[in-house]
């Protein structure tokens, strides 16, 4: 048994459009991917790259032109794999006439888990997801982030090895961000694999082992963050504090100054930082930090796409 | 693994009959148990001839005619609502397949059905006896192929609500319950029109759903029965054709694409 | 081939088995689907404005269907629905010529083959000429049953010629009109008037009527010539034959004699009379 908790091979997918659908639209084209046990792994890519129909053709809604594919090591036909894994999809609708306990049981009930055990563990991911007040009151009821939260709740009423997420922090507040990370974590913990898909690139930075970047229906790149995003050393960033800005206007190797608030961030040509770091002391002002410019993932994105002139049409490849 | 489909159809019909209850479909029973008890109380007032009789075929015509708008509606939203407002996406990822859906919603409604047609009557055996008529259990021997009926138009409804929108599906399903119910101008078409084929005139006769199979309300208002021999075989045609309407369905639900 | 794409083919093949059995098991309620005690025929056009000649069309087929479901499964019945079905019928529609004339030939044949009620079909036909007074066919047909079922050859004849005045009306009208009345002798005449109704028929169900009448005055002559061979018999032997089989070992029959329905001639030995068989479908009240 190997350790791969997903692989994709040579998924392929185009949808008919136009006029009686004579025009195929390639939406993924040959995807190969393989997901480990026990990672948190990201699926990245813009609105209309590929990422909900992948979730889709593995969750059965759609059927894929050409390829494979494998789930906790067995094939996608199969029905037993899926006793054992949870899904959220995007904008999720849950039945508005149904309390959040309800849909738990019901999600519980085609899980075929006993009575006391879904009562158990519907109590539980409430409580976790902070809807125990909640829990008797209709779903028409509740705000978006609330149903997004009752639906990462049916995701994991089973317990699942491995947890499919489209958009997980999709229409939730900060605090509720900070609720759905710390449940990630805490999943990674107990040795459970998450795939998660988005395009808000900061939560994937922030909580990915692995990630997989989309574009147009192909794989452009997978592997660990720190891997793909280079560090770029030949640029600092310095956090600096107490200095006026009329002080840095006229220091050298300061290629580019933000403030945030009351203090400055500097991005410094390495070769200049040690006069910009005495500079700011000088001028009485403290280096609160000093570190080498990452690129962010969105800096990455960007310069993958416009470099190979596809801005507009990744733009107006919607969902 | 039987016992776990079993238990995952039951588990959807049972949420299908709570929807309907909570979607007040339910409702139309306040209406007919006004219709009931004002035809009930002005034609007692007035002592017609026969009120008894028009009790019952009122009665009985407003059991078919709720039935079937109940039967339509419902089976139509069914499926079309669900997949147009993906409120299905969650539940097919888990171990509940296509088939297990389509059936469970099936006998969801069914049993919403029954205990609605179950309410119409009793109301209209209340009002037999609140009008000083005789109560006429007979009266089930119309019912129950009326029941029938409205299983068969569900599941058309439920078929045609897998293939195309709510709307064509509402419009298909009343064609087909409209001409099945004029199923003997079908039969007898070669009257009007002798240049018909033969063949082609009986074969439409088979095709079509017959409703007027499980018309027996004006022999059950003239106080007869329906022979048992009778009510069995029109049982049969009603499992048989539902039967085969629901294996097209389950395929066709299978084969669809969900966006 | 999975059991789930069989299933349905199988079903659907069953379909039409057990329709079959439906119908048969309900047959004998025949087209009674009609609330006809709240509709009388103003009613329902009173209620279906502009949709009158569809209904018409509907309820003539349903008129249809009954006659011929009774007829096929509860043989002996009266056809109890068949006046209101066709009095709403020609209240929808009053020109609907047919609806007239079948209704009126199945309303006046006896039982089984009809209601049984000739005045009905009288009044059926006298309604239908009061509406269509230039239509020279159901004015016809009122003279034909006047002399068929009402025996009134006087009347018969009068309303004969009237029709024979009418517009469209064949010459031989005025003829058969003149013989009703002279000849008197109710066979040919009948035998006139059913094979003028057989050829005019629109209907499967009138023409086999017409048919069958023309069938039992075959047969009544047939009877006619026994009695003369029985007489022969008897005036050679000097004794009747005891059966009708002696006259074929006589030599004046070539074989047994049996009717178009191979139901042997019914003979009473001490009479010397012949009629048609008891048991023959040709027996008919007259």
């Amino acid at each position: 048994m190997n350790d791969a908790a997903l692989e994709i091979t040579g998924l392929t997918k185009s949808f008919r459009v136009g006029f009686l659908g004579r025009e195929r639209r390639p939406v993924l084209r040959g995807l190969d991917l393989a997901v480990r046990r026990g990672e948190v792994f990201g699926y990245l890519g813009p609105n209309g790259s590929g990422k909900t129909t992948t979730l889709k053709i593995l969750m059965g809604l759609l059927r894929p032109d050409r390829g494979s594919a494998r789930v906790l090591g067995e094939p996608l036909e199969s029905a037993g794999w899926r006793h054992r894994i949870g899904f959220l999809p995007e904008h999720p609708y849950l039945y508005d006439y149904l309390t959040a306990s309800e849909y738990l049981d019901y999600a519980g009930r085609l899980f075929g888990l006993a009575a006391p055990v879904r009562a158990e563990r519907s109590r539980d991911l409430l409580r976790l997801l902070g809807l125990t007040r909640s829990a008797n009151l209709p779903l028409r009821r509740f705000s978006k982030g609330m149903t997004q939260r009752v639906g990462i709740a049916q995701a994991l009423i089973n317990d699942p090895e491995l947890v499919f997420l489209d958009e997980p922090m999709s229409g939730l507040d900060p605090i509720g961000r900070h609720v759905v990370r710390g449940l990630i974590v805490d999943l990674k913990s107990r040795g459970k694999t998450v795939f998660f898909s988005t395009h808000i690139l900061s939560d994937a930075e922030t909580l990915c082992d692995r990630v997989a970047l989309l574009r147009s229906g192909e794989i452009l790149k997978v592997g660990r963050l720190d891997e793909i995003l280079t560090v770029d050393v030949a640029h600092m960033e310095v956090l600096a504090s107490g200095v006026a800005e009329a002080a840095l206007q006229s220091l050298p190797g300061v290629l580019r100054r933000h403030a945030i608030g009351e203090r400055w961030r500097l991005e410094v040509k390495e070769a200049g930082l040690g006069a910009v770091v005495g500079a700011i002391e000088a001028a009485g002002g403290r280096v609160l930090s000093v570190q080498p410019v990452r690129q962010s993932l969105e800096d990455y994105f960007f310069n993958e796409v416009v470099a190979s002139g596809s801005l507009d049409q990744a733009w107006e490849a919607g969902d | 693994m039987g016992s776990g489909r079993l238990r995952r159809v039951a588990a959807v019909a049972a949420n299908t009959f709570r929807e309907s209850v909570r979607e007040r479909v339910f409702y139309n029973l306040l209406v007919f148990a006004m219709l009931m008890i004002l035809s009930g109380l002005l034609l007692a007032r007035l002592s017609i001839r026969q009120h008894e009789k028009i009790i019952k075929d009122v009665g009985l015509a407003s059991i078919d005619v709720f039935g079937l708008v109940i039967a339509l509606f419902m089976g139509v939203g069914l499926v079309s609502k669900e997949i147009e407002r993906r409120s299905l996406f969650p539940l097919l990822a888990k171990p509940l397949r296509r088939e297990e859906f389509f059936l469970g919603k099936f006998a969801g409604l069914a049993l919403t059905l029954a205990t609605n047609v179950a309410a119409m009557t009793a109301g209209l055996l209340l009002t037999l006896w609140a009008t000083g008529a005789r109560p006429d259990l007979r009266l089930l021997h119309a019912v129950y192929p009326i029941t029938l009926g409205l299983l068969l138009v569900v599941a058309l409804a439920l078929l045609f609500s897998t293939l195309a929108s709510p709307t064509i599906a509402a419009v298909a399903t009343l064609c087909l319950v409209a001409a099945g119910r004029l199923s003997d101008v079908v039969r007898n078409a070669r009257t009007v029109l002798p240049n018909a084929p033969a063949w082609l005139v009986e074969a439409v006769y088979y095709a079509l759903p017959n409703f007027r199979n499980f018309d027996f309300k004006d022999r059950v208002a003239y106080g007869e029965a329906v022979p048992a021999a009778t009510l069995a075989w029109v049982t049969l045609y009603a499992v048989v054709y539902v039967g085969a309407v629901l294996a097209v369905g389950v395929l066709a639900f299978r084969r669809r694409e969900l966006h | 081939m999975t059991l789930a794409r069989v299933l349905p083919l199988l079903l659907l093949a069953l379909v039409p088995f057990v329709q079959k059995r439906v119908d048969a098991s309900r047959g004998a309620f025949g087209g009674g689907d009609e609330t006809l005690y709240l509709w009388s025929g103003a009613q329902v056009r009173r209620l279906a404005p502009g949709l009158q000649g569809l209904l018409a069309d509907v309820y003539w087929l349903r008129t249809v269907q009954y006659y011929g479901s009774q007829k096929a499964f509860e043989g002996g019945s009266a056809y109890p629905l068949l006046a209101p079905l066709i009095d709403i019928t020609v209240t929808l529609d009053p020109r609907m010529e047919i609806a007239y004339r079948y209704g009126a030939i199945f309303l006046s044949e006896r039982p089984p083959h009809g209601a049984g009620r000739p005045e009905d079909g009288i009044a059926l036909l006298e309604r239908g000429t009061a509406a269509q007074p230039e239509n020279w066919r159901l004015r016809q047909d009122l003279g034909f049953y006047t002399f068929l079922f009402l025996h009134d050859a006087r009347k018969a004849s009068q309303i004969l010629e009237e029709a024979a005045e009418l517009p469209g009306a064949p010459v031989w009208l005025r003829t058969l009109a003149a013989d009703v009345v002279f000849r008197g002798g109710d066979r040919a005449t009948s035998r006139r008037m059913w094979q003028e109704l057989q050829a005019q028929a629109e209907d499967v169900a009138m023409r086999n009527n017409a048919w069958a009448q023309l069938a039992v005055l075959d047969a009544l002559d047939e009877a006619d010539r026994l009695r003369v061979l029985v007489q022969k018999f008897a005036e050679r032997t000097g004794r009747r034959p005891a059966s009708l089989g002696e006259l074929v070992t006589a030599g004046l029959l070539s074989r047994p004699p049996v009717d178009i329905f191979k139901v042997p001639f019914a003979y009473d030995p001490d009479t010397g009379e012949v009629a048609i068989g008891p048991s023959s479908p040709l027996q008919r009240p007259r």
